[in-house]
């Protein structure tokens, strides 16, 4: 018996050591990786390149989205025009963050690009997970930067330094069924006070619920763009929670007034469940991303479809938009940072920016995009992608702890619109509750 | 060690220690040896340890397959799970980790959140329980008898544990909704007001106790079925001579008989309950608010929604601490079951 537990003991030691030489010689393995990574123009400035591109095949991390799908379909006529094959590898949303980050760190040079949402632009970029492609930005005529309006080119930026490029341009923006609206005489509104004044008259009328917003758990999408509109704030410069002020107040009881003239169902509704309840019930009307227009406006899937219209969001007391989308990249250890770029320039630049489009993608604002009327007349809500040089235009909170601060802030939110606490009490916990999260962000 | 050593002959046990001593390498060698006055070869050990020795070595040896899977894919992991849960690494960070000690314990397991997640897994796990056992053994009493379609019924019970969770929570999600889902719809031809089953939090935490239960209830008919199948039945027939009533005979004679079965599979449902994840993610994500936030759903926030690899791997560490004496409890259960 003795004899057994020693025998066991020992194999189980040369099993951890057999493992420590595997992960030995696996980090040597990614030495020369990062070897690699570091002749690559990694962060600095690569106004090279392009042409002198040469690697016959990289690698591309992708999320599932429409935006995805639609370069894949374009994989195709890229290795024909270039030569250079590409590999995917998909990654559902849930865990592809972890996933792409984890990768980079070790730096097995596995990804030549990368596809991350902007809430994740912060961790990434202090992560050092991402190459600067300022200089390839700004210098190349594929791309041209100059066709995408200023308010939109610093989207995949953080902290001065160009990480990623916007691959799709989400505002919100608000939706509404024209033929309730002629029905009962309402026109789309431009503040939110004539926002709610429309939902109330829908919703009185009796010919549909009222108005669609997320109260679910993405509740903070709509709630934190009300702040904004009602001229508040979600921290200040020393990174202190400020969302008990009274503007942020104020904007959480209209935010919950809605709630009387929304659906059944609200409450729980994800920002997915938003868009499916607008489509397949009657709604008079609901502010949603931009980026959901090609579900929207398809009538397989939208019985509304033809009656849809779209405008650009009520403004409050400030004119504030929130600004969505995804954005796309190149790792710190890509071993062809410069095919990964030729990529990039292909799928995201002026010449296939339509091609794209057709092929399913949220849309890129781009101005060659936006200000076609052929584009127009088929994609209503392209004009809207042109956001007033007067709007003050919010990205998601650029800090690493955002995931964090959002679970909780929708936490806290969750409370105060099932009617658990008041506002003032629920938004005073929020802060108390936002206060060490904040704390833990990397100065 | 002493025992083990002890030679058949009954010599003296000093003397059986120090051969034990050099079992390993004398076991095999000694046959070239010298022979001893009594015919046993000098320093050989008897013949009992040599061949406790060999069983020792083919355990050793079968059983090694399973260690090299098993180091590799759990205990490295462990281990590396629980070193991590003392530092602070976080994905997102870019300063190297640094030792914290407990902070990890004492920031995301002593806190409110990690209370209320526990008392909704809990809570999730004794609901279902006392939905699953009852039903499941009425089901399976029906299943136990013999009846026309018998085939069919109990196939159309093992569907729900066919399917994978997540289109199981597609699916039921589907029916929830409080406008174009059909269980609102039956309530309202049935003139009764809709239930906004995922939206407060008592419809959601019942929503998904219903939609865990579904699925369960199949492994719970399964293991009663065959427990009932395997049970003698001349007890019940004595006891039916006897003027035992139906319900007597199942209340003093089936449920005794069965109570191993059934204790094994509640242990095997209590340990599916602690990490109780899927479905909770696709119903409801663990709202609205915490409602539904159980304890795994917490870590898989903390892990890959927040990348806080250090607190996400605290958070492992207690879950698992928790179910650890369940484990055992199962394990005791089984061997019980098995001796009965």
């Amino acid at each position: 018996m003795t004899m057994t537990r020693r025998s066991i003991a020992a194999i189980a030691g040369l099993a951890v050591a057999g493992l420590a030489l595997a992960a030995c010689s696996s980090s040597s393995t990614s030495t020369s990786g990062s070897a690699a990574a570091e002749s690559a123009p990694a962060g600095s400035s690569a106004a090279s390149a392009p042409a002198e591109a040469t690697c016959e095949a990289i690698n591309v991390f992708l999320i599932p989205s429409p935006s995805a799908d639609a370069m894949k379909a374009m994989i195709p006529a890229f290795t024909e025009a270039t030569g250079i094959n590409v590999n995917v590898s998909e990654v559902e949303y849930g865990t592809a963050h972890q996933k792409a980050l984890l990768s980079i760190q070790s730096k097995q040079g596995a990804f030549d690009v990368v596809q991350f949402d902007n809430t994740f632009l912060a961790a990434f970029a202090k992560a050092g997970a991402l190459t600067d492609i300022g200089d390839w930005a700004a210098n190349s005529a594929e791309y041209d930067i100059s066709d995408i309006p200023p308010s939109l080119q610093n989207y995949g930026d953080f902290d001065g330094t160009k990480y990623g490029l916007m691959l799709s341009t989400e505002p919100f923006i608000q939706w509404y069924r024209q033929d309730i609206y002629d029905k009962l005489g309402l026109k789309p509104a431009t503040t939110w006070d004539e926002y709610k004044a429309n939902a109330e008259a829908i919703q009185k009328s009796g010919e549909a619920a009222g108005q669609m917003m997320g109260f679910g758990p993405n509740t903070t999408w709509w709630w934190m763009q009300l702040v904004w509109s009602f001229g508040g704030a979600l921290y200040d410069s020393d990174f202190k929670p400020t969302v008990n002020t009274p503007e942020a107040a104020a904007a959480t009881e209209y935010y919950k007034s809605l709630l009387a003239s929304s659906p059944s169902g609200a409450l729980g509704a994800t920002g997915d469940d938003v868009t499916l309840q607008f489509v397949g019930s009657d709604i008079g009307q609901m502010v949603q991303y931009s980026g959901y227009a090609a579900g929207v406006f398809d009538p397989t899937s939208s019985k509304n479809a033809a009656s849809i219209a779209v405008a650009p969001l009520p403004a409050g007391k400030v004119n504030a938009v929130e600004l969505a989308g995804w954005n796309i990249g190149i790792p710190s250890d890509s071993p062809n940072p410069q095919c990964g770029w030729k990529f990039l320039e292909y799928m995201l630049g002026k010449s296939n920016a339509k091609t794209l489009l057709e092929n399913g993608a949220a849309a890129i604002g781009r101005i060659s995009i936006i200000d076609d009327p052929a584009l127009q007349a088929k994609y209503p809500y392209l004009k809207l992608l042109n956001i007033s040089p007067d709007a003050v235009v919010n990205t998601y909170p650029q800090i690493v702890v955002w995931p964090e601060f959002d679970k909780v802030a929708s936490d806290n939110l969750a409370k105060i619109l099932s009617g658990e606490v008041p506002v003032q009490e629920g938004l005073d916990a929020m802060q108390s509750a936002l206060e060490p999260v904040l704390a833990k962000e990397p100065k | 060690m002493t025992a083990e050593g002890a030679p058949a002959s009954g010599a003296p046990s000093a003397g059986s220690v120090s051969s034990a001593g050099s079992v390993s390498s004398a076991g095999s060698v000694s046959s070239a040896g010298p022979v001893a006055s009594n015919g046993r070869l000098a320093g050989a050990p008897p013949a009992r340890n040599w061949i406790a020795e060999r069983r020792a070595r083919s355990a050793v040896l079968l059983t090694l397959p399973t260690w090299v899977f098993l180091v590799p894919m759990f205990f490295l992991p462990l281990g590396v799970g629980i070193y991590l849960s003392f530092y602070d690494k976080t994905l997102g960070f870019p300063m190297e980790p640094s030792f914290v000690g407990l902070d990890n314990y004492r920031t995301d397991v002593l806190s409110p959140v990690f209370g209320e997640a526990l008392v909704v897994t809990l809570l999730i796990l004794a609901l279902g329980l006392a939905l699953q056992f009852p039903l499941g053994m009425a089901l399976a009493l029906l299943l136990h008898q013999q009846m026309r379609g018998r085939g069919v019924f109990r196939t159309a019970i093992l569907v729900p544990m066919l399917l994978t969770p997540v289109a199981v929570g597609l699916m039921w999600r589907f029916m929830y909704n409080p406008e174009l889902g059909i269980i609102n719809w039956w309530l309202g031809v049935l003139g009764l007001p809709g239930v906004d089953w995922l939206g407060a939090p008592w419809p959601a935490l019942f929503a998904v106790t219903f939609v865990d239960s579904w699925q369960a209830l199949s492994l719970v008919v399964l293991m009663l079925t065959a427990g009932l199948a395997s049970l003698p039945t001349s007890p019940e027939e004595a006891a039916r001579v006897d003027g035992a009533s139906g319900w007597q005979v199942f209340r003093h004679v089936t449920l005794p008989a069965l109570m191993p079965v059934i204790l094994v599979t509640l242990m095997i449902r209590v340990i599916d309950g602690f990490k109780i994840f899927d479905v909770v993610f696709i119903l409801t994500r663990g709202g609205p608010g915490t409602a539904t936030q159980t304890v795994s759903m917490l870590d898989y926030n903390v892990a890959f929604t927040f990348l806080a690899t250090s607190r996400a791997s605290a958070i492992g560490v207690v879950l698992m601490l928790i179910t650890l004496p369940i484990y055992f409890l199962w394990r005791r259960v089984s061997t019980l079951a098995e001796r009965s």
